[in-house]
């Protein structure tokens, strides 16, 4: 049993992450930074370390242009270190990632007065100009920030030469011109060319038809990396697919666009990804879009070490991995083979050590085998990273959070754009998650037939999660009217699985013109995915699944909690609510910040909280989730009164209790007590069981195991100094019991152990009862007294019908264990009931900020804050609250509880408790500023009108807030509810077409017109090419020059 | 064949429930297709087949939700199980933790699941043991008969089934003795059987059995638009019948 204990630790992603996410930007924490030796395999992202000082980044208005080329965009530059980013205003036509060791030269440029332009040179001579718009101090500092990032990458320069022959982009341009020529001619032939048939015929025109594309030397000839399809083909007809067109046309983009590392997204690439990359160069395509290449290129050694570091070790992950591999996309040819499984198996292996906590899932084979066919080892390694890490964030987990919410956000999209279908789904109860979910965690590779799932995959890649769900609905949307007709799952899967069998056939088989004729379902899919749901964004995706994440995370805890406690294999004397209580005390405590600085500190990554010991893989290779014992100390405070340090504070306006930790050696002997494995871990059942034999004791019982807790090597007979530690844990559970009545009884007790011990210890008086070695005993005894001049107080002493009699001789402990120790430990609810959904109630633009004030330490210094004006008005007041019950009821510092019992006449408990909460969520900025009013209030002799006052105001402002609450609660809803409206606005220009049309898109594809900035600005651009560099003494020319 | 009216469909929605590698696909892929193979098609979520099965005087029409075995696909379970009048927990018979996590499902199914679920708890992998060492399961007279009625001749994986498994291996792998399995299942309400995938050995009785055991009266007949409701314009097969989307024709009437 394994607990979903990381969904507590989840945070949003800060905006710099964010934007780095959108750019594929790696952080620079995921990569190695100059101290890190390289036979090191760095561990996955972690929170920035010491010693390296993270680059600043900055973001700021610039204009783009590219020597040889038109177009000149305006828009957003953004220096995310080691990266440099750019994307056009209208955020589709242009954009970047360039890695900053790939920049060979910066100048400034020389121009006319009031424009600050850069002119960067790639290392294969690519010129990009980059006017900065912002004012001139912003864009100064800018050029400063860009050039001591650049300073920082000159060791990464170095590793660029060995890199670049990984690249088959690399090697197609350093293929001869000629060789081009040659592909033209004969490309124009092939289209007119018959059609051949099916897989067997395009293996080998695959192979031997693009034989020229390798230059002159043939195969083996290029060290590109490469993937099992240039060994065993790769999926689909060649000629049918126009790989050569394609080819030729991405020849020609790189030439003016730079290539991998340094590839520009202009509008053509949008057009040259949705007509479907070519087979050579997808994996490298892939890699590049994704930016998984700058993980490759930045740890060169990771995936060879993590193979040989790890080689023969066998784990959980590794087994299931092997039942798996027979069966990923067994059809493909290189998965009969041993060398495609073998590649398969060390990619997943791999990542399981990679990534110990997320291991392997299912469907994560089917998409690793997806990914080998293009691309090589390494290459599917990094992308898998990135896929698992970014693109597809909790997929693959071990509650597989990001499944289940990303199904959530389906559904609910359906609801929004597709409500009839969602209607008629509700009403005959079919959930669209049957269907839905494989589409999802395989990225439709096991749905759909190859050649167009990777077409997909090409999308997913390129501009994120939100194709997945593009394509979800187009698919639910094109078979809308069967869709309604559905009545139960097996109808919906068989529908499904009949309209992805036919995806390649024609759209309309019955059209008169061929051309239309021609556009079969999988383009219509495009289509539709593309134009009618492109108004699902990456916010909409972003807005959804923070509007439901808290819905999910509850209710996978409620699962994993009826499993846990459902799972257990004894349960004592409890019934199943207590049972619950239990787990929810169990599972908050391993939550809690005091149960160790790796759970659940501010920036904990996903990660973090798994450290041992809290996970142990058990004799059946099960993961299973247990505690240390610095989390039972944290856990047996929330259920044993005497396990905590409760300071009730009470001043002029509020009371409150203040709860920590104790720490006593009685915890920790009850924690290896409870241990029966000797794990130095308990799990949930361990302290069901320990707590089902001290809760449900009766007083023979009570005092038993209060004896066996002494008795350290189980001799059945206390040492002297264990009665002492004995009595030292009686004071412990007594220390704030007012008087003195329990101090006395515990004197009285020591000196009639001693008294009774003295007559019965086995020792030096001759006991019959004396159940141990004797030889042995007198033995160690005798070495013992040589030894230590404190006498024999390591001997076995009192035995426990002994200690039974001195405990009865007492009323007050014979009461404590007749039925106040049972009654000290209290199952009481956690109130952690819809944990996720409660905090998140108060996020929002609001509740975020409220959030941001409201912190633990802000809320200890209001608390300072009142305790002060208590203390000056006389109010204040601090009491230790006694942990046994009974004597609580009592007579405990009579003063102090009268005064409390006044202000609860004036407070209803309901109204203290809502008091102490508002408190909490309020800013602290208002809350002060009332108190502080209040203060002054309170001054005056009629303290019960003031009170009503403050009771007064604090209600009235918890409706505003909870007004501006409601009101923040809704907007996302209104973002979203656009979406059914607006099916018939801003349709992308171009680009439907191009899907539309794939031949006239390859046409246009050369001298088509987009969007770029027109007239002055671009006459400003286009001087700027020709533009000298200013001199060495201008502050920002010449950064790096090499 | 003996009866001459048209009989009416009953769906039965199933569910197949266990720990990873039980062989839970390789069950449902003897039951609907009669064959073994060793490398089954990927389990993503869940795998959905159906098969017909004729039963006295009614036709059952088995919908098979053959759930991913992986522990952390556990939480997607509810979603394939709601609604399903049957279940079919496999464990292992020569992996003794797998009756541990069959254990659970049953728990999990008697009180997450359909009041009315009727659970068959099947030791999977019998050809791995000898045909000696245990008692054969419980293979009711009834439940043979009834396969012999059983229709046409297409039920070569039933015919299969019935010849024993050569006794040549060794008892080594039991890991799960009948006797402790079967007190269980006993105990728990169970239907319960031992069988093999791979030699079809029991296979079908384990369908039949849950056919006659499920309260027939409480499931509505299928509706008839159904049959016509999931034909697309675009040629496509008919599907009312076996059709495991691997390429595979569908078969006409196939029955255990």
């Amino acid at each position: 049993m394994s607990l979903p204990l990381h969904l507590r630790s989840y945070r949003e992603k800060s905006k710099d992450e964010l934007s780095r996410d959108f750019f594929n930007a790696p952080s620079q924490s995921s990569l190695p930074g100059p101290s890190d030796p390289p036979s090191v395999v760095k561990l996955r992202e972690r929170p920035y370390k010491n010693g390296q000082e993270e680059l600043q980044g900055m973001d700021i208005n610039a204009v783009i242009s590219v020597e040889g080329k038109e177009e000149v965009y305006a828009g957003r530059l953004s220096l995310l270190p080691p990266f440099l980013c750019f994307i056009s205003l209208d955020r589709k036509s242009c954009r970047c990632t360039i890695p900053l060791y790939t920049i060979r030269r910066v100048e400034r440029l020389n121009s006319r007065a009031g424009v600050f332009a850069l002119s960067l040179a790639t290392w294969h001579g690519m010129r990009i100009i980059l006017q900065l718009t912002s004012l001139l101090p912003t864009a100064e500092h800018f050029a400063i920030l860009l050039r001591d990032a650049l300073k920082s990458q000159l060791s990464a320069m170095k590793q660029l030469k060995p890199f670049l022959p990984s690249m088959y982009s690399e090697y197609l341009l350093s293929s001869p011109v000629s060789t081009a020529a040659g592909v033209q001619s004969t490309s124009d032939h092939l289209l007119l060319g018959t059609e051949l048939g099916e897989k067997q015929t395009t293996t080998a025109v695959a192979h031997d038809g693009e034989g020229d594309l390798r230059g002159p030397g043939g195969e083996g000839k290029g060290i590109y990396q490469r993937g099992l399809g240039e060994h065993f083909g790769f999926p689909g007809d060649a000629r049918k697919m126009r790989e050569r067109s394609k080819m030729k046309l991405w020849r020609e983009y790189f030439m003016i666009h730079g290539r991998n590392l340094t590839l520009l997204r202009y509008p053509p690439f949008q057009r040259l990804l949705q007509v479907g990359l070519p087979s050579r160069l997808r994996g490298e395509l892939w890699e590049v879009m994704s930016g998984s290449v700058y993980l490759r290129f930045s740890n060169p050694e990771t995936y060879g070490l993590l193979l040989s570091q790890n080689a023969g070790k066998q784990s959980q992950s590794t087994d299931e991995i092997e039942k798996d591999l027979n069966r990923s996309l067994p059809e493909y040819k290189a998965y009969q083979a041993e060398e495609g499984l073998a590649r398969l198996r060390r990619v997943l292996v791999a990542y399981s050590f990679r990534n110990p906590e997320l291991g392997y899932c299912q469907a994560l084979n089917i998409v690793v085998a997806g990914l080998l066919i293009y691309m090589s080892e390494e290459q599917a390694f990094w992308l898998l990273e990135v896929l698992c890490d970014r693109i597809l964030p909790g997929y693959y987990s071990p509650s597989m959070e990001g499944t289940l919410l990303d199904q959530r956000v389906f559904e609910s999209l359906v609801h929004r754009c597709l409500p009839m279908i969602q209607e008629h789904f509700v009403s005959v109860d079919v959930q669209i998650s049957v269907a839905s979910l494989p589409w999802f965690l395989s990225l439709y590779i096991n749905s759909m037939p190859l050649i167009f799932a990777f077409r997909i995959v090409d999308c997913v890649l390129a501009m994120g999660v939100k194709v997945l769900f593009q394509i979800g609905l187009a698919v639910l949307k094109i078979n809308g009217e069967a869709l309604l007709e559905v009545t139960d799952d097996g109808m919906f899967i068989n529908l499904m699985r009949s309209y992805f069998a036919t995806i390649g056939d024609s759209a309309h088989p019955d059209h008169p013109d061929p051309r239309v004729r021609a556009i079969t379902n999988f383009q219509e899919l495009l289509v539709v995915a593309f134009r009618e749901f492109n108004v699902i964004t990456d916010d909409t995706i972003t807005a959804e699944r923070r509007r439901l994440r808290a819905i999910i995370s509850d209710e996978i805890e409620k699962f994993s909690k009826r499993a846990a406690v459902r799972n257990l294999k004894n349960i004592g004397r409890f019934n199943k609510e207590q049972i619950g209580i239990i787990y929810d005390h169990y599972f908050s405590a391993i939550c809690s910040p005091e149960a160790g600085p790796s759970t659940y500190t501010g920036n904990a990554l996903p990660g973090d909280q798994f450290d041992q010991p809290r996970i142990q893989v058990d004799a059946q290779g099960r993961v299973e989730t247990r505690i240390d014992h610095r989390t039972f100390r944290v856990f047996l405070s929330q259920l044993a009164t005497w396990a905590r340090e409760e300071t009730v504070t009470t001043n002029a306006f509020i009371q409150r209790t203040d709860r920590r930790v104790a720490d006593h050696e009685l915890i920790d002997r009850l924690f290896f007590a409870w241990d029966s494995q000797n794990q130095g871990t308990l799990s949930l059942q361990d302290v069901v069981l320990g707590l089902d034999r001290v809760m449900t004791a009766g007083l023979m019982e009570s005092i038993e195991w209060f004896f066996e807790l002494h008795d350290k090597d189980k001799d059945g007979y206390l040492t002297k100094d264990e009665v002492i530690q004995l009595s030292e844990s009686l004071l412990f559970i007594f220390r704030n019991e007012p008087g003195d009545i329990y101090l006395a009884a515990v004197s009285k007790f020591i000196l009639n152990a001693y008294d009774f011990g003295d007559a019965t210890a086995p020792e030096g008086s001759v006991d019959e009862k004396v159940p141990i070695n004797g030889d042995k005993e007198t033995a160690s005894g005798a070495r013992e007294r040589s030894n230590s001049s404190a006498g024999p107080h390591n001997l076995p002493y009192l035995n426990l019908a002994t200690f039974r009699m001195v405990v009865l001789a007492d009323e007050l402990l014979e009461n404590f264990f007749a039925s106040d120790l049972t009654a000290s430990f209290q199952l009481e609810q956690t109130g952690d009931e819809d944990y996720h959904q409660a905090h998140q109630r108060s996020e929002g633009l609001l509740g975020g900020l409220m959030n941001l004030v409201v912190t633990n330490e802000n809320k200890n210094r209001l608390n300072r804050l009142a305790d002060g004006f208590g203390a000056a008005l006389g109010k204040h007041a601090e009491w230790r609250k006694p942990s046994l019950s009974k004597t609580s009821d009592q007579t405990i510092s009579p003063s102090q509880s009268t005064d409390l019992r006044a202000r609860e006449s004036l407070l209803t408990p309901a109204q203290q408790a809502g008091q102490f909460q508002r408190q909490r969520s309020h800013s602290a900025v208002s809350t002060t500023s009332t108190k502080t009013v209040d203060s002054t209030e309170t001054a005056t002799p009629d303290e019960k009108r003031s009170l009503a006052q403050v009771e007064a105001r604090y209600r009235e402002e918890s409706e505003m807030v909870k007004a501006a609450q409601e009101a923040v609660m809704h907007r996302p809803n209104f973002a979203i509810d656009a979406i059914g409206d607006s099916d018939d606005e801003g349709e992308p220009e171009g680009d439907d077409e191009g899907v539309m049309d794939e031949v006239e898109a390859f046409l246009k594809a050369h001298g088509a017109d987009d969007e770029g900035l027109k007239g002055e600005q671009k006459k400003v651009a286009n001087d700027l090419l020709t533009a000298e560099p200013m001199g060495k003494k201008k502050p920002t020319g010449d950064l790096v020059d090499l | 064949m003996s009866d001459e009216t048209p009989v009416k469909a009953v769906q039965v929605k199933l569910v197949l429930l266990g720990e990873a590698a039980v062989g839970k696909s390789s069950l449902v892929l003897r039951f609907c297709q009669g064959d073994f193979n060793e490398n089954t098609s990927p389990t993503i979520g869940a795998a959905f087949l159906t098969q017909k099965c004729r039963l006295e005087n009614r036709i059952v029409k088995f919908e098979i939700w053959d759930t991913a075995g992986q522990e952390r696909f556990h939480s997607l379970a509810p979603m394939y199980y709601r609604n399903a009048q049957a279940a079919v927990v496999v464990y292992d018979i020569t992996k003794a933790a797998s009756l541990e996590k069959a254990k659970a499902w049953v728990k999990e199914l008697q009180r997450q699941a359909n009041a009315n679920i009727v659970i068959a708890l099947v030791g999977n992998k019998l050809d791995l043991v000898s045909e000696s060492s245990s008692t054969p399961a419980t293979v009711t007279p009834a439940a043979q008969e009834t396969e012999t009625e059983g229709e046409d001749g297409e039920d070569d994986s039933a015919e299969e089934s019935i010849t024993p498994t050569p006794a040549t291996e060794s008892d080594d792998a039991r890991q799960v003795p009948t006797a402790e399995a079967e007190a269980y299942a006993k105990e728990s309400g169970l239907l319960f059987f031992e069988a093999s995938a791979k030699t079809g050995h029991n296979v079908g009785e384990i369908f039949t059995e849950i056919a006659k055991t499920i309260p027939f009266d409480t499931i509505t007949p299928e509706p008839a638009t159904a049959q016509t409701g999931n034909r697309r314009s675009a040629g496509n097969h008919e599907n009312n019948n076996v059709n495991l989307g691997e390429g595979q024709q569908a078969k006409k009437g196939g029955c255990c």
